[in-house]
């Protein structure tokens, strides 16, 4: 059997297949964590679309801030939020938006 | 607005002989890390000529390449990382960089609102504003305000993007081609690319812009 | 929700969406030991010793008071000091005596340069 073909047969690591796919309709997890974490809270409890996939899968940053390099990886999503849906009283247009890149285990379907 | 049309506010200077505190707190624990060896004596001196070869004039370039070349600007906004790589630049580890088109219809802005995020591969460090409360805290929620006090008009027919730039993909801005620039070759044209027009608070100069700044 | 539970909820660092003044177009010159503290915190991620999460992480911990107070790098190196105290590959003691060392040398320098 080739190197290839050995690679070929090793099981996927955890979360290396994207759970949402551009389009989705996604909320950002309304929770509290503590430690490190990279979910601004206006952000949290907020809905929004996938706009993109984020290539290649990485580790959850809330780990790798506590020196976590390497093991199972997930992706992050650039997520679409007009303005309006994050400041009620927002004064813009309403076409306009925030585009923000979120961990897959902050996001919940909507 | 000119980027360099403003008044540079001074910031104290530490510049008399003796060390500050925490220029020498950095002295040691550099000199630690080498004596150690958890560190090469000369990896930080490298690292240095790595930085200093990274200035807005780079991303200028690559953005004057793009107003000219559509195949590279096609390549550009596909895959940032890859494209500006044909510029030497090498984007460490997994960071992406995602290139954002400014048009008759959209008009970008990039912020870190939990640190300072900036395509430093491309443009070098970043000015103290961008990494100060005032731009961080509201740029992400009055947007046009904040564009309005760096002397840009968005209309409202025209959607503000803002990108926060929170974790492993860097942004740039790719700026309109201004008019009046069609005989215009990539030097020239690189010339009216200011670095706030790649953060996106402002617009690519004018050439008569230009003109009148200097 | 308590007032110390806020505390935990809002990193020091974080500031989307805050009320603030407007933008002061404030700029000034990297100092050279500011350059030398973001090449060292690059060579230290290339490298895993302290990757870049570890230094966002380092910085937060600092508190308000102290990330509000001090400068980009001056809360930078304090955190690579505290990681790497951490991680065992430096210790208090002798980060101490070395800054000791370094602070003798530089008035050395002023001397000779005045």
């Amino acid at each position: 059997m080739s190197a290839a073909k050995v690679l070929m047969t090793v099981v996927k690591p955890e979360g290396a297949e994207p759970i949402f796919k551009a389009g989705d309709s996604v909320r950002i997890s309304k929770r509290f964590p503590i430690g490190h974490f990279r979910v601004p809270n206006y952000i949290r409890g907020k809905s929004g679309v996938v706009e993109s996939v984020i290539k290649p899968a990485a580790v959850n940053n809330e780990e790798e801030g506590f020196g976590r390099n390497a093991g199972p990886k997930r992706h992050y999503y650039r997520i679409a939020i007009p303005l309006t849906e994050l400041w009620p009283k927002y004064a813009g247009s309403v076409d306009d938006g925030l585009r923000i890149e979120v961990f897959e285990t902050w996001l919940e379907r909507s | 607005m000119n980027a360099h049309a403003h008044p540079h506010t001074p910031v104290p200077d530490p510049g008399n002989s003796t060390l500050g505190y925490y220029e020498i707190m950095e002295t040691a624990v550099r000199e630690l890390l080498v004596a150690k060896r958890v560190i090469g004596a000369d990896e930080i001196r490298r690292m240095l000529e790595v930085m200093d070869s990274r200035t807005p004039a780079l991303g200028a370039k690559v953005v004057a390449r793009a107003w000219v070349d559509p195949e590279f600007r096609a390549r550009l906004l596909e895959k940032g990382r890859a494209a500006v790589g044909e510029f030497g630049i090498d984007l460490f580890e997994n960071t992406e960089l995602i290139v954002l088109q400014n048009t008759d219809k959209v008009h970008n802005l990039i912020v870190c609102t939990l640190c300072s995020c900036y395509p430093r591969e491309v443009l070098g460090l970043p000015p103290d504003w961008y990494k100060l409360k005032p731009y961080r805290a509201r740029a992400v929620k009055e947007p046009r305000a904040v564009l309005a006090e760096f002397g840009t008009v968005i209309p409202d027919d025209v959607e503000v993007r803002v990108s926060d730039s929170t974790s492993m993909v860097r942004y740039l801005v790719l700026p309109q081609r201004p008019p009046n620039t069609e005989n215009f070759g990539e030097e020239q044209l690189a010339s009216l690319v200011t670095r706030d027009a790649m953060i996106g608070v402002v617009k690519a100069n004018t050439p008569e812009a230009k003109e009148r700044t200097r | 929700m308590t007032q110390t539970e806020n505390l935990l909820r809002q990193l020091p660092t974080e500031l989307g969406g805050l009320d603030a003044g407007p933008v002061e177009r404030v700029e000034h010159e990297y100092l050279p030991w500011e350059k030398r503290c973001h090449a060292l915190a690059n060579v230290l991620d290339i490298r895993k010793i302290v990757n870049t999460e570890e230094k966002r992480r380092g910085i937060e911990s600092l508190g308000g008071e102290i990330v509000g107070k001090l400068t980009y790098y001056e809360r930078w190196i304090i955190a690579f000091a505290n990681i790497l105290f951490q991680k065992q590959i430096l210790t208090p003691d002798e980060l101490a005596r070395k800054m000791e060392e370094v602070s003798s040398r530089s008035s050395g320098d002023t001397v000779r340069c005045d």
